[in-house]
């Protein structure tokens, strides 16, 4: 891709600090208005190139063009169009939130009183935004983080695990204003995460980083015929259904423990029902328990590595 | 630069949201109370005396009691007669040039809580030492720095917040001393001539000018050691090392100095020089070669060295 045509080029990106070579030579692009899942163990070295990208810390080698304007060269054009939380969702806990925002906003030129309402709202902070910081849950920090992050309208967004601390509610919540911020307003957003499962669901693409090298990239929209999942049947009786999937269907079952977990591409599953209640099998659940997205992603960083 | 007014705004609002910076306030106010109390306990300052029209009878009058007291004391007390020789040679002084005396006001006071400046000191060292460390110890320095703004800009924007708070201090606390002066000894007029101590003698000056001068050169030895808390808070990065070093070096500078005063290198010690007012008084520099142009331009370098290596090590730092 051009780099003129994405909304953030990582060409060639290293940093070595000491000895130690954290980020070695990372290549990937940020379309614009597309959500980019940033997946690897910790320790992969996403805060690290995260910091890269905004200018916190020096690039060894390589560049980062936001928007046509390298962050090395031409650092106030670049930082201009991006917005982040770095690592933890941190602000001035002795202020309140609305003092917090209005700090920010006026480290930037034309943020209005109107903007800064607006992005409270978008974030759902009404109710606590003249309230001290201090007082946040970590859940309302990472609101007000967004909030603050959005203040200036950037067009790359950049979340450093976002879903660190929320429940599973309060990641649907920002998933839900992640997507809104991507089809509506074209921002491109960067979500970074050791656990596939709590951003997969809100990313167009996914790259996996370990040991500061990208592994892969997936796009989450090519779920081909190939795509394989994971599924588990409560059937009865057991045995002759293991014996219809082996030799009608040609599926091996996995594991037969008190359920069959069998592995087969999800468009397969309806016809696999039909088959097996024609042949007499009672059939009282079907469910897809895992993605073989989730399940190669184990396999590339290797499961106990997850922290 | 077009928004560097914001910046340092920002940086005003962060110290003066906290508390613990307006129970700073509230200190100096009982410093200026107990410098009072503190007078009329132990009766150091003569409240009583006033003067009227008449007041080159009243000095010519005072001068004689004075004069007689010394002789009834006699060899016995040597004390008596130096106090009220220091009194007879200042009313002398005014009689001869003609300055008209008001009795202790509040511009004497004034220049009595001259001593008060030190807490601001200690105060303004405390800002220093957190206004940057601090930030990274919230975390928030990394907000800070991913702005359209470049690091050497923020930096600055603190320092002058510094120098803000250091000059709104200093006018608070001569606010405070000159509101409780004028209470409760009173302010006879705005600008009176007062008597001062030169090295070359007895002089005398406005008091407004006067007072502008010693509190200006109290301003500038606190604004040394902000300086010196800031570069350890940019480099270190920990306010109480910043604070520590600081205090240190407040309460032991001067004195080393003194003590190296024999050797001719002594003289380029930053705290050999940071006193100006010892240039207009009787105690003079810690070496007699040593002028009042030698000791700005020492400041001078000093407090170059002290930015610049503050804003190199800031500016190239990796925040993480
Ligand atoms: N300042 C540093 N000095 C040395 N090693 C560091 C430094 N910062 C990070 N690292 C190392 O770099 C690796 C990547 O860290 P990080 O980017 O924080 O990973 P992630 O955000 O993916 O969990 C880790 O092994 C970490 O120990
Ligand atoms: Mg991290």
């Amino acid at each position: 891709m051009l780099v003129s045509d994405s909304a953030m080029a990582i060409r060639g990106l290293h940093k070595t600090i000491g000895r130690k070579k954290i980020i070695k030579d990372l290549n990937f692009d940020i379309r614009p208005g597309e959500v980019y899942g940033f997946i690897g163990p910790n320790g992969a070295g996403k805060t690290t190139t995260i910091r890269m990208m905004v200018g916190l810390i020096g690039i060894t080698s390589g560049d980062v063009v936001i928007k046509g304007n390298s962050i090395k060269k031409n650092y106030k054009k670049a930082i201009s169009e991006v917005g982040a939380i770095v690592e933890n969702p941190e602000m001035y806990p002795f202020m309140t939130g609305k003092q917090n925002l209005k700090h920010f906003a006026r480290m930037t030129r034309g943020i209005t009183d109107a903007r800064i309402d607006e992005v409270i709202r978008l974030v759902g902070l009404e109710n606590a935004i003249q309230t001290k910081v201090g007082k946040y849950s970590l859940g309302m920090r990472q609101r007000l983080g967004i909030a603050q992050a959005l203040l200036h309208s950037p067009s790359v967004l950049i979340l450093d695990e976002p879903t660190n601390g929320l429940d599973p509610a309060g990641i649907r919540e920002i998933r839900r204003y992640i997507r809104k911020l991507a089809v509506e307003d074209n921002v491109s957003v960067i979500v970074s995460s050791h656990l596939l499962s709590e951003i997969e669901l809100m990313c167009d693409r996914i790259g996996v980083i370990k040991n500061g090298e990208l592994i892969a990239v997936r796009d989450l929209h090519e779920k081909t015929d190939s795509e394989q999942s994971i599924v588990s049947l409560d059937v009865h009786p057991r045995d002759e259904a293991i014996e219809i999937l082996n030799t009608a269907q040609h599926i091996k079952v996995l594991e037969s423990d008190d359920q069959l977990k069998i592995q087969i591409n999800r468009n397969d599953v309806p016809g696999l029902v039909t088959t097996l209640v024609q042949k007499d099998i009672q059939v009282y659940g079907v469910t897809v328990i895992q993605s073989t997205l989730e399940d190669q992603f184990l396999e590339m960083i290797g499961e106990n590595v997850i922290g | 630069m077009g928004n560097i007014f914001s910046l340092v705004r920002n940086e005003l609002g962060k110290i003066y949201v906290m508390k613990s910076t307006w129970a700073m306030y509230v200190f100096l106010v009982a410093l200026v109370l107990f410098s009072f109390i503190m007078n009329t306990v132990t009766d150091s300052v003569d409240s009583e005396t006033t003067y009227t029209d008449d007041w080159r009878t009243e000095l010519q009058e005072e001068n004689q009691t004075l004069t007689e007291e010394i002789e009834t004391a006699g060899e016995d007390d040597p004390f008596v007669e130096s106090t009220n020789m220091g009194i007879i040679q200042q009313n002398t002084y005014m009689l001869e040039n003609d300055i008209r005396p008001y009795g202790y006001h509040a511009g004497n006071f004034v220049l009595d809580n001259l001593f008060t400046t030190s807490l601001v000191s200690l105060f303004v060292i405390i800002i220093a030492g957190g206004i940057v460390a601090n930030e990274f110890r919230w975390g928030t320095i990394k907000q800070l720095l991913i702005r359209p703004i470049s690091r050497g800009t923020i930096l600055l924007s603190k320092y002058i917040a510094l120098l803000l708070f250091t000059l709104f201090t200093v006018v608070f606390l001569l606010a405070t001393s000159a509101i409780v002066g004028a209470i409760v000894y009173g302010a006879p007029v705005v600008n009176p001539e007062i008597i001062v101590n030169r090295p070359d003698g007895m002089a005398s000056n406005a008091l407004l000018p006067e007072i502008f001068m010693q509190y200006g050169f109290r301003v500038l030895n606190i604004v040394v050691l902000a300086t010196f808390g800031f570069m350890i808070s940019s480099i270190f990065r920990s306010s109480a090392l910043a604070i520590g070093l600081s205090m240190f070096l407040m309460f032991i500078g001067t004195t080393v100095a003194q003590a190296m005063a024999r050797y001719e290198w002594a003289k380029y010690i930053l705290f050999a020089n940071t006193d100006l007012s010892v240039y207009f008084s009787s105690y003079g520099p810690i070496r007699e070669e040593m002028t009042i142009g030698f000791s700005v331009a020492v400041i001078a370098v000093y407090m170059v060295v002290f930015i610049i290596t503050a804003w190199t090590i800031f500016i190239k730092r990796d925040v993480a």
